[in-house]
């Protein structure tokens, strides 16, 4: 009798002391979380995405000798150490080790002082990222030499976790193979799948814009999450380019209540959306977002060049789209020599994408976009 | 798997029914009968208290948050072969339906993961944050206990069982932390508010589970016992093709009962 109560005692300490917390493990994670640069000859708070990181310096920074300093997910790691002085003419490269050792993840760190945007837009070059089921693609540009001048932003990155993207063009922003001339950029509007639609998010519009696409904040404030806008040092005064669309068959609104989170709008069609806006980065207002890039009221909006003709067409077709001043709005040639100003250009595929309303399969192609820039010397 | 639980059900009403007839008569002919051969019956009703974890906690877990047993009841039917002149040894065999489930809210650490939506849709990486589980399965079991009789009143008993899994479900969310998309490196995508994933790896559960049990049967009156058994399974309760928790998780439960001696 004793015997079995002391087995069964036993067993019982035996469950307590196995379930126990054990020790944490050492951090797998190898992120670079801040740059800092002495001197003060940061322009711009450093643009750290997850495998690259964008300086934009103040014109009389010398590129050649920078000394970066990191902060790193705690216990990792960086090659060539945190605050070596490098020669950042070319971009530089740096390898971050996890705490664990397990883990490497190599970061493009590039620093600029001049802010030139290209003028052509062609959409020839793309880079695939894997995933789980796949990959996606992401444009960027270069420039006659083939060096790599501007990369495009977009929600790809997101829709990934979606997990319904297979193939690269399956996600909503692809290469197509039909262009204007060569390969073009192709957006189409995607279902989100099972997983989307419970975040009620049942639709992702393709979209590729200048800036950067915060995919931290994708699920948690998705209007936050693109940050429309780059650098300029010049005033732009026209984009201009071709298209060609077609709405998908059955326009949705998102309705929270439906299982798949849509109500279908008969008879109504999906139209796309282009638009460039040229305005002034400020310290409460970096870059434009989802929530503000055409707001009426927004200040820091200089000029904006929308398209008003959009229309469902199977032809390439010219869209030619003058920057339109704001009433009282002129440039500061001294904040444009400072590099106080920003370009954001966006294409999406659906207008009200951004609210999870559009057609599924609403398709708009866009290709040879060119930009025109003022002569501020006259 | 239905048909078990019809049998179970069957089998416990038609012994609920005997022993209103039996409490009536007291001590039929048959029961005595019984009790010469040395057998002797007894049906029990009870309740489960436990959890299915993974043993060791992996180091993923960083933090049990909230823990709910749930109500888990079970009823079963055994028969007891008693062998030797003394009777102090026996055999039990039984049939028990029951339920195990519990409800947990973990503080996790890169904990790796992979879901699958209704549509083929498919995400994996490595979660850090809260995951918040369900489980509850039913089964059908059959224990089968070498028991000892320690007086009149007392006895042990220890044995395998082997469960039949009727029902199941293994369910929950993730919120309010980050996944690391594909591995540690990956993109960083935060979760917040209501925000959440969903899982739902109700039909990776096993079907059939074994264990060991041991426990204690104390005769409280001349037909009521009270009995206490420890049932600790011995598998996985998911599939062998199941990978995406990535560590074995096993029902421990403790089951506390009332029961009626012929």
């Amino acid at each position: 009798m004793k015997l079995k109560v002391f087995t069964i005692s036993l067993l019982l300490a035996g469950a307590a002391c196995v379930s126990c917390i054990r020790e944490e493990a050492l951090n797998t994670e190898a992120d670079i979380e801040s740059c800092t640069l002495a001197d003060d000859v940061l322009n711009r708070d450093p643009v750290i995405e997850n495998e690259k990181v964008t300086l934009y310096l103040k014109k009389t920074a010398d590129l050649s000798a920078l000394a970066p300093e990191f902060t790193l997910t705690p216990g990792a790691t960086i090659s060539p150490a945190s605050g070596t002085e490098r020669d950042f003419s070319l971009p530089q490269y740096y390898e971050v080790t996890s705490e664990d050792g397990q883990w490497k993840k190599q970061y493009k760190v590039e620093a600029t002082t001049t802010y030139n945007i290209p003028t052509l837009f062609q959409f020839e070059h793309v880079r695939t990222t894997k995933t789980a089921k796949g990959e996606y693609q992401i444009f960027y540009e270069t420039d006659v030499s083939g060096k790599e001048t501007i990369v495009w932003a977009s929600g790809n990155s997101s829709y990934a976790l979606t997990g319904v993207g297979s193939g690269a063009d399956t996600y909503p922003t692809y290469q197509s193979n039909i262009g204007y001339r060569n390969k073009c950029l192709a957006l189409t509007t995607r279902r989100t799948g099972d997983f989307g639609a419970k975040m009620n998010m049942p639709i992702a519009a393709g979209n590729l814009f200048l800036g950067t696409f915060a995919v931290l904040d994708a699920l948690t404030n998705p209007l936050k999450a693109t940050k429309f806008g780059i650098p300029t040092d010049a005033v732009p005064s026209r984009i201009q380019g071709y298209y060609k669309y077609k709405s998908g068959d059955t326009f949705y609104e998102l309705d929270e209540s439906a299982k798949d989170k849509l109500k279908p709008i008969p008879g109504k069609r999906d139209i796309f959306n282009i638009y460039a806006v040229f305005y002034e980065s400020t310290e409460d207002m970096k870059t434009l977002d989802g929530t503000n890039a055409l707001a009426e009221d927004n200040p820091n909006i200089l000029a904006v060049a929308q398209i008003t003709d959009a229309k469902e067409t199977e032809e390439w077709t010219e869209f030619d789209l003058p920057f339109v001043f704001r009433p009282g709005k002129t440039v500061d040639p001294g904040k444009l020599e400072a590099g106080n100003y920003s370009l954001a250009v966006v294409f999406s595929s659906s207008i009200d994408g951004d609210h999870f309303s559009g057609a599924p399969g609403s398709t708009l192609c866009v290709d040879e976009v060119t930009m025109e820039y003022r002569d501020e010397e006259e | 798997m239905k048909k078990y639980a019809i049998a179970a059900v069957l089998l416990v009403a038609s012994v609920c029914a005997a022993t209103r007839t039996y409490a009536q008569e007291d001590r039929s002919g048959g029961i005595i009968r019984s009790l010469l051969l040395g057998l002797e019956y007894e049906v029990r009703a009870g309740v489960s208290i436990g959890g299915t974890s993974p043993l060791p906690l992996p180091q993923e877990i960083r933090k049990i948050e909230g823990y709910s047993p749930t109500f888990c009841f079970s009823i079963e039917g055994d028969v007891i072969k008693w062998f030797g002149e003394k009777q102090r040894w026996g055999f039990l065999f039984g049939l028990r339906l029951e339920t195990k489930g519990m409800q947990t809210k973990a503080q996790t650490k890169n904990y790796s993961m992979e879901i699958f939506g209704d549509g083929g849709e498919r995400i994996k990486g490595n979660w850090t944050g809260m995951v918040k589980t369900k489980y509850r399965s039913t089964f059908l079991s059959i224990p089968l206990v070498a028991t000892y009789k320690v007086n009149n009143r007392l006895r042990l008993g220890a044995g395998p069982y082997v469960s039949f899994k009727t029902s199941g479900d293994f369910s929950g969310h993730v919120y309010d932390g980050y996944l690391r998309e594909n591995n540690p490196t990956g993109n960083k995508v935060q979760f917040e508010g209501d925000r959440i994933a969903l899982y739902d790896f109700s039909d990776n559960l096993r079907t059939v589970q074994y264990g060991v049990q041991a426990g204690v049967n104390w005769k409280a009156f001349r037909h009521l016992t009270v009995s206490g058994d420890l049932m600790w399974g011995l598998n996985n309760i998911f599939k062998k093709d199941f990978e995406t928790i990535s560590f074995n998780m096993y029902p421990i439960y403790l089951n506390i009962g009332f029961g009626y001696a012929f």
